[in-house]
């Protein structure tokens, strides 16, 4: 494998961020509304010169006031889950951990309600509610999967399933016996969905606030890209060459958890893209976390926009919970992975 | 290790510097798309003559235009009163589920009432949305209302809310003669029906919205409102609006009748047979009684197909309030027109007007 320059990382990104916007183009195309790919770039260069008289007011509200906004979430779940998914691996020092499958995305999840029902109307409680719910169910399974002391694969992952299980009957529970119902559904809860509209009035302030999370998470795992790469050959040998192995891995551990519960916490637990874009971008560009890293954050954003044109498109005007369309290509994966582990 | 310190610094700047600056040209930029849009729309609004706000029935202020041309209902029920006022020429969308009356299927469809897709109603131009609590979600309205689409939501909790939700729809669609003539014509039916069922004990039913799983109504809702109206109460004392209900309570509460609904899920029992061929069942002393009516679906729906449904059941639970009180030419106290007819053509007189008043709904 060629050394990893700086050089080679900002190629590799520049090419993934253009990447993403043919995606994101492609995606503003999309839609029960149709318009076409002229109309969308016109839209777009009037709305960056600020001629919005020059756009047609369906246009206004399907570019700016729906598709874009869901874009940017859409970018910032699916780059959330799959660091969040990076993160994990890492720390558990296992490549089936994803924040969905390890019932991380489930505690975040009932986290999110806890916090709805408790101090409702409250801005930002739901996503420290979240992570909060994400970080002790990751405490949980991390204690439950240890055998002798060490980590045990098959027994961190069941641990796992059966956290993601006591945690999803939870949700249902308290789904059907809450009589008011001022927060969404048990399906967006469990499945992870993009399709209703985000809940508050200030859309643009609201998303500035998420990514900025976004930047502070990911960037402070980012930090760590060096370390974890020696973490990852033996914790003994990192520690030799004068690693705090203890601060890299709280850092991570936090990190991580806050940016599961930041995703699930506008989409609810979207499953699998956590596994499968790390993997994914292991196999193109190799295990250094210090491209691993970014090439994750624009690879999951690209992998979840696909996702969520797909969702709502397959079956206009219905649309199909993104969470079901990543775990129709996640499930295989985990399964392929996992046998190949077994062998 | 130096040159890596070297390259995580450069690395990391650069990587943060691209996120922002991405972030920064995703997030200014339709910030100032919606300022603009208030400014435009705000510059535009006044020029097509009048505008009248209205305060619906959450609370909520609505502007529409002065005459609403084009209409979106979000619900079945909302779709059937928009037909039954006379105005389906403006309605330009509905849902998927709005079946009543048949035309209605074959307006352009929005998706579910659920998650109706914002696009296709962007796209349709309305000039207002109806929408409902008892099935659209608040934050379709939310999204509505940020795209500048007004949003007239009704919140019909009992009947007669129904009625006083129709009457305030019409208005605003402005259809007021029309609805004045329609709520009354069913204000007057219910009145009728209430002097008729006067002084007669509430049967105690079962109302079964869903047999497996078991699901019932709570009092809460307005088929609860609906059943009183028939002179019925439902036995299950439940705050929740669709409790799941073990068999074991009905066992124990025996309930005089069963209700059932035709529509649902296959799974639902079709009437008193069906009941007698399912174990448990076949043993509740109502079924054993022959006490199973079948309601016409319509009062799953808070629509006026629902005043129907409604006298139907009254007709069932209490037959003797219907027979004897045909004869004597007043026996309602302050004898109603409608008592005044003898029995059987006056059934027949109430169909024919049903199916003047509410044609479409049927």
């Amino acid at each position: 494998m060629r050394p990893l320059t700086p050089k080679r990382i900002l190629w590799t990104c520049g090419w993934l961020a253009a990447l993403l916007f043919v995606t994101v183009v492609l995606a503003l195309r999309m839609g029960a509304y149709s318009i076409s790919v002229p109309d969308i770039v016109k839209a777009l260069f009037n709305g960056v010169i600020g001629h919005w008289q020059e756009i047609p007011a369906e246009h206004q509200m399907v570019v700016f006031g729906l598709r874009l906004p869901r874009i940017a979430l859409e970018i910032l779940v699916g780059a959330s889950l799959s660091v969040a998914g990076v993160g994990f691996q890492a720390l558990l020092r296992n490549p089936l951990a994803d924040p969905y499958v390890l019932g991380v995305s489930s505690g975040a999840a009932l986290g999110a309600i806890v916090s709805l029902i408790a101090v409702p109307h409250t801005p930002g409680a739901i996503q420290v509610a979240a992570f909060l719910g994400a970080a002790i169910t990751i405490g949980i399974v991390y204690f439950l999967g240890r055998r002798g002391g060490q980590l045990d694969s098959a027994t961190l992952l069941l641990a796992g399933i059966i956290s993601a299980s006591l945690l999803s009957s939870i949700i249902m529970f308290l789904m059907t016996t809450l009589t008011t119902r001022d927060f969404r559904g048990m399906a967006f809860w469990l499945m992870g969905d993009l399709s209703s509209p985000p809940p508050v009035t200030n859309v643009f302030g609201w998303l500035g606030f998420l990514f900025t999370v976004f930047l502070i998470a990911a960037g402070a795992i980012y930090t760590t890209s060096s370390d974890l790469n020696l973490i990852l050959t033996g914790e003994e040998e990192a520690r030799h060459l004068g690693v705090n192995v203890r601060r890299v891995k709280l850092v991570v551990y936090v990190g991580a958890s806050i940016l599961t519960g930041l995703a699930v916490s506008v989409s609810g637990a979207i499953g699998y893209v956590g596994l499968l874009v790390p993997h994914v971008m292991r196999m193109l560009f190799g295990t250094d976390h210090r491209l691993l890293i970014p090439a994750s954050v624009i690879g999951g954003a690209i992998a979840i926009v696909v996702a969520d044109t797909l969702a709502r498109t397959v079956a206009v005007p219905t649309e199909v919970p993104v969470g079901a369309m990543t775990a129709l290509a996640g499930a295989p994966v985990f399964i392929y992975l996992m046998r190949r582990r077994v062998r | 290790m130096r040159g890596d310190k070297k390259f995580r610094r450069i690395a990391a700047w650069s990587i943060t510097a691209s996120v922002m600056l991405l972030a920064a040209s995703v997030i200014p930029t339709p910030a100032r798309a919606t300022a603009e849009k208030t400014a435009q729309t705000g510059a535009v609004e006044p020029k097509p003559a009048a505008t009248r706000t209205v305060i619906d029935e959450v609370g909520r202020k609505v502007t529409v235009p002065a005459e609403v041309q084009r209409v979106v209902s979000l619900a079945p029920n909302l779709t059937e009163m928009v037909y039954a006022l006379g105005l389906q020429d403006k309605l330009v969308g509905d849902t998927d589920y709005c079946d009543t009356p048949p035309a209605a299927k074959s307006k352009p469809h929005v998706g579910g009432p659920m998650s109706p897709s914002l696009e296709t109603i962007v796209g349709l131009r309305p000039d207002l949305v109806l929408a409902t609590t008892s099935i659209n979600h608040v934050e379709t309205v939310d999204a509505l209302q940020h795209l500048g689409i007004p949003v007239y939501t009704s919140d019909p909790q009992s009947v007669e809310g129904m009625l006083a939700s129709t009457r305030r729809m019409a208005d605003l669609m402005g259809a007021n003669e029309k609805g004045e003539e329609v709520v009354g014509q069913l204000q007057s039916r219910l009145d009728a029906l209430k002097a008729k069922l006067a002084g007669r004990p509430m049967a105690h039913v079962l109302f079964v919205v869903w047999m497996d799983p078991l699901i019932t109504i709570g009092q809460n809702t307005f088929i609860a409102d609906a059943l009183k109206w028939a002179g019925a109460e439902s036995v299950v004392m439940s705050d929740q609006k669709w409790p799941h209900l073990s068999f074991e309570e009905i066992v124990r509460v025996q309930p005089e009748y069963i209700v059932l609904t035709p529509d649902h899920a296959e799974s639902n029992a079709t009437g008193l047979a069906d009941l007698r061929s399912r174990n448990g069942w076949r043993e509740l002393d109502a079924v054993v009684a022959g006490h199973v009516i079948v309601m016409d679906s319509a009062v799953n729906r808070p629509s006026p197909g629902m005043i129907d449904a409604i006298e139907q059941a009254a007709r069932m639970l209490h037959p003797d309030a219907f027979t004897n009180d045909a004869e004597p030419k007043s026996a309602s106290p302050d004898g109603k027109p409608q008592s005044a007819t003898p029995p059987a053509p006056h059934v027949k007189q109430r169909n024919h007007e049903e199916t003047e008043c509410t044609a479409c709904a049927r």
